[in-house]
């Protein structure tokens, strides 16, 4: 009995290979009855995103599973069987449960730390609960591999950290607001790039948006996409005393915000914090407007250097990230080795349990002459006896057996009692 | 020992407890270590509350009147109001300086806590009460004002400078704490104008009318004054964010030093042990 996982993600198989085999699996059949067909497989789990599609199962002869694994995707994934084996991995037992804890915690990711693979990864247990193709072993590794993503979440800051430039000018937005409910957006020049930073913002809460351009018609359009208010640009002094957010993507060549202007909006601002992002290129404002107080002035660098520095610190809670991995694929490992051996743990329970019966039968016709009480201390005094003769081997058999060497002593009691 | 040490020692060590994990919170910079640090800070402003109470009730005293005692109380609000802004301000991290305050006054508490005091006859009656607990509240408020402007000059010069540093992403967002930093100034300066009303009330009870312009006084009045004003810039005129911060650290800064200046340099009748 072992666990085998078989599966291509991005790293392995180019997003063609990825696609033909995800979306067949969709339209045919379900794989899960697939793989219920299958006669060596016990349980199985079917995992299949736009970055990997992957295989679990439990398997009473993994090395015939693997081989009938493999044959399956082939004829199913109609590919090539030479391309295929380029791309496909297989792992087994402990490296099989450690690849499940990556993938659940979001540490195999394309993008590392990403949110949403956690709820694939419980939607095709759900199917595979649903489908009746999860017993004993899987439901409590995935139930671990849940607990396992839930705490590398809330031990490490792995998906907490922005990192890309938009995001990482509404991460500096947050640490200045502290929210952005109700705060006014005032975009300035109409380029994609200040678009889209101001759509974050947007998302993530911020009420009002102001779109000022040099050719109005545009300001307009944009505007209305953003759902805001359009203005001229000659207005914009008066604008900055509004708002709170400025993003400023002109193609001027000289500076369109200056700092008189900032200083002149100041005074009427009654000290309400400002966030000028300037994105352009050659810059829009000032850099001196960014001198004046709770002026926060962050030009296209400056946010590229915090989006840097939370991808060197991802990287970093990455590596803590593995640690609890192994912590955990550790732990499962012991249940699971424990698991080899408690067939034989019951059998022997069971013959010693017979055993105290019948001869409690046999004799019964000597205790005829005894209290009801004394036949009750009897049986007591018996029991206890045999739970002490027992209690030491089934503990060294469980440790052993935690330690990898439960096989052979398993083996040898099976033999010693003959059961 | 009976149960009010217990309750004391109790609540000192779980102060000790939360201000080392914040400790660590700051040297790991995680947000999760300081959340645990503010449940053990709650259980021991919990434990702190029941100590008060059992002072009150055991000892047959109001936990007040003392100088020790009235750091004790001082603590305590400081310890409530903060986490009271928990409910509504993502500043859990603030604890890692509100919570050694807390310890430090605690500890400065401990050796007048245990013995029995005598309290003057004329102190006993609700108006000393009052301007106790009113001036004190009012002053913890004051206090907690600066500790978060104190906090936000750091996190501004974070931020504006555009620093690399993972403290910005540690510290709470200044909007936070210009917020914490106003809800305390203006709490605090009616709390302390009450107590200033009750205490003089109870002064033309007990001196009557011959009560002398003492240093003491003097120096509050000029505390209150500078509050004043601070209230006043930050109503009628505005000023928030930085300057705010600034001028609230600084009179605190002068609250602090009129208290030691006047402890070392004068003699005042406001003293009744």
């Amino acid at each position: 009995m072992g666990l085998l996982l078989v599966g291509m993600n991005h790293k392995t198989a180019p997003l063609e290979v990825r696609e033909r085999l995800s979306l067949s699996c969709r339209e045919d059949v379900s794989p899960l009855g697939l793989l219920k067909g299958i006669p060596s497989v016990r349980e199985a789990l079917y995992l299949a995103t736009c970055n990997r599609v992957e295989i679990l199962a439990v398997a009473a002869d993994v090395e015939e599973a693997r081989g009938e694994l493999v044959d399956l995707i082939l004829t199913h994934g109609n590919l090539p069987r030479e391309e295929l084996e380029r791309c496909l991995y297989v792992h087994r037992d402990e490296t099989a449960v450690r690849h499940l804890f990556r993938v659940a915690a979001s540490l195999d990711s394309l993008i590392v730390g990403e949110p949403q693979i956690l709820g694939q990864v419980k939607d095709a247990y759900r199917d595979a609960v649903d489908g009746g193709t999860t017993g004993l072993i899987l439901n409590r590794l995935l139930h671990h591999a849940f607990r396992t993503a839930k705490r590398v979440r809330s031990e490490t800051g792995i998906a907490g950290h922005a990192v890309s430039v938009g995001y990482a000018a509404v991460e500096t937005a947050k640490k200045i607001f502290g929210g952005l409910r109700k705060k006014a957006v005032l975009v300035v020049g109409a380029g994609e790039m200040s678009e889209l930073t101001a759509r974050h913002l947007l998302k993530n809460g911020a009420e009002r948006v102001l779109v000022a351009n040099r050719t109005y018609a545009r300001a307009l359009d944009l505007a209305r996409e953003l759902g805001g208010e359009a203005l001229a640009l000659e207005r914009l002094p008066e604008a900055l005393m509004e708002v709170d957010i400025v993003i400023s993507s002109t193609g001027a060549p000289g500076y369109v915000i200056t700092r008189e202007m900032v200083a002149g909006a100041l005074r009427r601002r009654r000290n309400r914090l400002l966030f000028l992002i300037d994105i352009a290129v050659p810059r829009d404002i000032d850099p001196e407007a960014g001198e004046l107080d709770n002026v926060f002035l962050y030009n296209m660098d400056d946010l590229q250097d915090v989006a840097d520095e939370n991808m060197r610190m991802r990287r970093e809670e990455a590596q803590r990230a593995e640690g609890i991995v192994a912590e955990e694929t550790e732990r499962f490992m012991e249940w699971l080795k424990t698991l080899a051996v408690v067939p034989t743990i019951v059998a022997l329970r069971e013959k010693v349990e017979a055993i105290v019966a019948g001869e409690m039968e046999r004799l019964a016709v000597r205790f005829k002459g005894m209290s009801e009480e004394d036949r009750e201390t009897l049986e007591i005094l018996v029991n206890s006896i045999v739970n002490k003769i027992l209690h030491d081997p089934m503990t060294a058999l469980k440790e052993e057996s935690q330690e990898g060497g439960g096989q052979a002593y398993a083996a040898a009691l099976r033999r010693l009692f003959r059961l | 020992m009976g149960a009010t040490t217990i309750l004391f020692l109790a609540a000192l060590g779980s102060y000790l407890a939360s201000t080392v994990i914040y400790g660590l919170s700051l040297r790991v910079r995680r947000v999760h270590t300081a959340k645990t640090a503010t449940r053990v800070f709650l259980a021991a402003f919990v434990l702190h509350g029941l100590f008060m109470v059992s002072t009150a009730f055991l000892r047959g005293r109001p936990p007040l009147l003392t100088a020790h005692d009235t750091a004790s109380f001082f603590a305590w609000t400081v310890a409530g109001v903060f986490l009271l802004f928990q409910v509504r301000t993502k500043t859990r991290v603030l604890g890692a300086f509100v919570s050694p305050l807390v310890l430090l006054l605690l500890l400065l508490a401990a050796p007048g806590t245990r013995g029995e005091t005598v309290i003057a006859q004329n102190l006993k009656g609700p108006l000393v009460l009052a301007h106790v607990i009113l001036s004190v509240a009012g002053e913890a408020l004051f206090a907690l004002a600066s500790l978060a402007g104190a906090v936000y000059l750091l996190q501004d010069n974070l931020i504006k400078r555009r620093i690399r540093s993972p403290f910005i992403r540690y510290f709470p967002s200044l909007g936070d704490l210009d917020r914490i930093n106003a809800a305390c100034l203006l709490g605090g300066f009616p709390l302390l104008t009450a107590g200033l009303i009750a205490g003089s009330l109870w002064a033309r009870v007990a001196w009557g009318d011959a009560w002398p312009l003492d240093s003491k006084l003097v120096w509050t009045l000029m505390a209150w004054l500078v509050y004043a004003f601070l209230l006043h810039q930050r109503l009628a005129l505005g000023w928030g964010g930085r300057r705010a911060a600034l001028y609230s650290v600084a009179a605190f800064a002068f609250l602090l030093a009129s208290f030691f200046v006047e402890k070392a340099l004068f003699t005042t009748i406001h003293r009744f042990s």
